[in-house]
């Protein structure tokens, strides 16, 4: 049987959710994570996560999460376990050598330190996307990877660097040949995620976000030799270098963010466009503008309701993400057999000690 | 008998199936694909349960899902296992008991580890900080101001505060003058005590460096180092780690801070030093009022003897008025021992190197 995109219901991927049919949960999840002085989160981060899956409609079936807060919990336990050693070695090893006098031999300790974050940050961003698929489920089927990420964190290690080397100029083809690695060895069910991302389309961007501290200050030299040459005295010179400095760091504030997010909006349309599952493709339609909205919506919701806004950030963004994603081309149901790859048991741990989202 | 949807876990298809209550606690379910399966409530779980409709999986067969579309008749309901909702034990406690049973839990853990250095410092063996503190510091290798005459001024100024303090043994004072160009002095772990080239360097009057390094020697025997390190390493560090995450701990190097409390302390103690020895607290009292006067902005009171905070002046005042016009003082060194003392890092002879 061969189920389609069912083009003439409208959109093959949609959010069916609502704030207030979130609302006990988001209430309940905030008390429970007070009085448990945080450790709750975990189960709040399952709790959330399962009706978000809930009310996504993919192809006219719900996604579904079954990942646990024990897990996540159990996970972050590992991770602490693993890494609390470490941290407790640099945290005294580092300060003795500095007491010593060792200066070189303290910043050798730190720049190991740092090697070592990086290589465990791509580790668990892998690891994140694979636990994240392993747990979504559609029509009885599930997600995952057969590799444990530890060469796509030496990968991720390696090309940071040499972006780095490049002062960054270099960061589109690394975040996106990064991108490729990481879906090529993502699967759903029997079929593979496909990526061909490339730095196609997305340079001018990011020279935007290169340009951006140049071009601040280049406007505040600018206005400040207006500024000089209308008022040629003192007072108009203290007035100048009052108002570039206000310039550069307005422009700074704003344009970074502004051209960073600019840059991500059209990384993720582009990344999303490259994505094929089998005969499935998607889209990603998300603006600039309307990734400004969200966040501005978000701070504003936190704002006005004294932070427990917060607690709707996820359904948000979540909600933000499905509303923008297109999903074209067919499945084959029956020749979508189960995934064989392992079930990840560790669940988001190092992502989470580390900080940093699945996608 | 109910209709569901049906997946197998075997492939993407969906099927149908129809489901009639077999027992008290046990279902009948006849799938579209395959034979009929009684099933136990103990064999199944409510993977999720909403307003619209009720998810069945079935233990040890991943993907196995039955979807009855609600309202679920009551019988069919009862027969099906409950429904995990916030989760564990809470469910079964109820949200409103298990709240107020783990905002009380909550609520002592916060207060022990607030209190925890407090009762922990004193039992923590002077050994063992030693130790520590040495592991830590060592004797400081390069940095240190190896002048002997300097070291043995240092040393005369401790005797001078604290009589037998220098002596070998578990509370013995030792202190380095470090090669550090900043105005400050600092207690560390292991009883040691730091003055820094910059404080020698500037000091007009001895007798304030005496001051600094009596309150120095009060944050030592009032175990605040010890204090401070069991709150940096305790029960605080264990909470934040679940409040935030690791990462934001990484970055979070050894940085000991006192307490107003203490810093409070160890004025008192300073003042009382300096009256039983018989030296003359208006130097220090001067010494604080000018830093207070040039204090500016925030700075970090990790180790810090003359921070800026707000009661720099106060503080002053505190040793201004336990100056006693009747008190006869004496100087807190002699002038040869003051001068060997404030050059103790002038053209340090070169250390042996190693540690």
């Amino acid at each position: 049987m061969i189920t389609g995109a069912p083009a003439a219901q409208g959109r093959a991927i949609r959010f069916t959710g609502n704030w207030r049919e979130y609302l006990p949960i988001a209430a309940t999840n905030v008390l429970l994570i007070i009085v448990t002085l945080g450790i709750y989160r975990f189960w709040a981060a399952a709790r959330q996560r399962r009706y978000l899956w809930s009310r996504t409609e993919v192809i006219g079936d719900r996604l579904e999460w079954s990942g646990t807060g024990k897990e996540m919990f159990i996970g972050f336990l590992i991770v602490t376990l693993v890494l609390l050693p470490f941290f407790l070695f640099i945290q005294f090893l580092f300060p003795a050598l500095l007491a010593r006098g060792k200066i070189e031999a303290a910043g050798g300790v730190l720049v190991l330190f740092y090697v070592a974050i990086l290589y465990l940050s791509g580790v668990a961003l892998f690891r994140a996307l694979r636990y994240r698929l392993s747990r979504t489920w559609w029509r009885g089927i599930r997600g995952g990877s057969d590799e444990p990420g530890w060469n796509y964190g030496g990968e991720y290690l390696g090309r940071v660097a040499l972006s780095g080397m490049t002062l960054f100029i270099a960061w589109p083809w690394m975040a996106t040949a990064l991108f490729r690695s990481r879906w090529n060895e993502m699967s759903f069910g029997s079929l593979k995620f496909r990526s061909t991302l490339d730095a196609e389309g997305l340079k001018r961007r990011w020279m935007l976000i290169y340009l951006a501290p140049f071009a601040a200050v280049l406007a505040g030299i600018l206005f400040a030799m207006a500024a000089g040459a209308a008022n040629p005295d003192a007072e108009g010179y203290n007035l100048g270098i009052a108002m570039m400095l206000v310039v550069v760091i307005v422009l700074f504030y704003i344009g970074i963010p502004l051209a960073t997010l600019h840059w991500y909006a059209k990384y993720y349309r582009n990344a999303a466009e490259t994505i094929t599952l089998g005969d499935l493709e998607f889209g990603f339609d998300a603006t600039t503008w309307q990734w400004l909205k969200l966040f501005l919506g978000n701070i504003a919701l936190a704002v006005v309701t004294l932070g427990f806004g917060l607690a709707y950030w996820g359904y948000r963004n979540w909600a933000f993400m499905v509303r923008h994603m297109h999903l074209h081309g067919e499945v084959n149901v029956t020749a979508l057999g189960q995934s064989t790859t392992r079930v990840p048991t560790e669940a988001e741990g190092f992502a989470d000690a580390f900080d940093i989202g699945a996608i | 008998m109910v209709r569901a949807k049906f997946y197998d876990g075997i492939n993407a298809e969906r099927y149908t199936a129809e489901v009639v209550v077999a027992g008290p606690h046990s279902i009948l379910v006849t799938p579209s694909v395959g034979g009929p399966v009684e099933l136990d409530a103990d064999e199944l779980t409510v993977a999720d349960e909403d307003k619209q409709q009720l998810v069945v999986s079935r233990r040890g067969m991943p993907g196995w899902r039955l979807i009855l579309d609600q309202p679920v008749d009551p019988e069919l309901r009862a027969a099906l296992p409950g429904t995990h909702r916030y989760g564990g034990w809470i469910d079964r406690v109820g949200l409103g008991k298990a709240s107020l049973v783990l905002a009380g839990i909550a609520g002592a853990v916060l207060l022990v580890g607030h209190t925890a250095p407090l009762w922990i410092a004193p039992i923590v063996p002077p050994s063992w900080e030693r130790n520590v503190g040495d592991a830590i510091v060592g004797d400081f290798g390069d940095l240190r101001c190896r002048s002997p005459q300097g070291e043995a001024a240092l040393n005369a100024l401790v005797e001078r505060l604290d009589p037998g303090a220098t002596a070998p043994g578990a509370s013995q004072i030792r202190i380095a003058a470090l090669d550090v160009g900043i105005f400050n002095a600092a207690a560390i772990p292991g009883s040691h005590i730091v003055v820094f080239k910059g404080a020698l360097d500037e000091t007009k009057d001895v007798d304030a460096l005496a001051g600094i390094v009596a309150h120095e020697i009060a944050h030592v025997r009032r175990r605040h180092v010890t204090e401070a390190l069991v709150r940096e390493l305790g029960i605080g560090a264990l909470i934040r780690t679940f409040a935030g995450s690791v990462g934001a701990n990484a970055e979070q190097v050894v940085g000991l801070s006192f307490t107003r409390a203490n810093e409070r302390e160890a004025d008192a103690d300073a003042i009382a030093t300096l009256k039983r020895a018989g030296i003359d607290p208006r130097p220090t009292a001067a010494l604080f009022a000018k830093l207070s006067k040039e204090a500016g902005g925030d700075s970090d009171p990790a180790l810090e003897f003359l921070d800026s905070h707000p009661g720099s002046k106060a503080r002053a005042g505190n040793f201004a008025r336990s100056y006693d016009s009747k008190a006869i003082y004496r100087p807190a060194l002699d002038p040869a021992t003051a001068k060997a003392m404030l050059s103790a890092c002038v053209a340090p002879p070169k250390a042996p190197k190693g540690n």
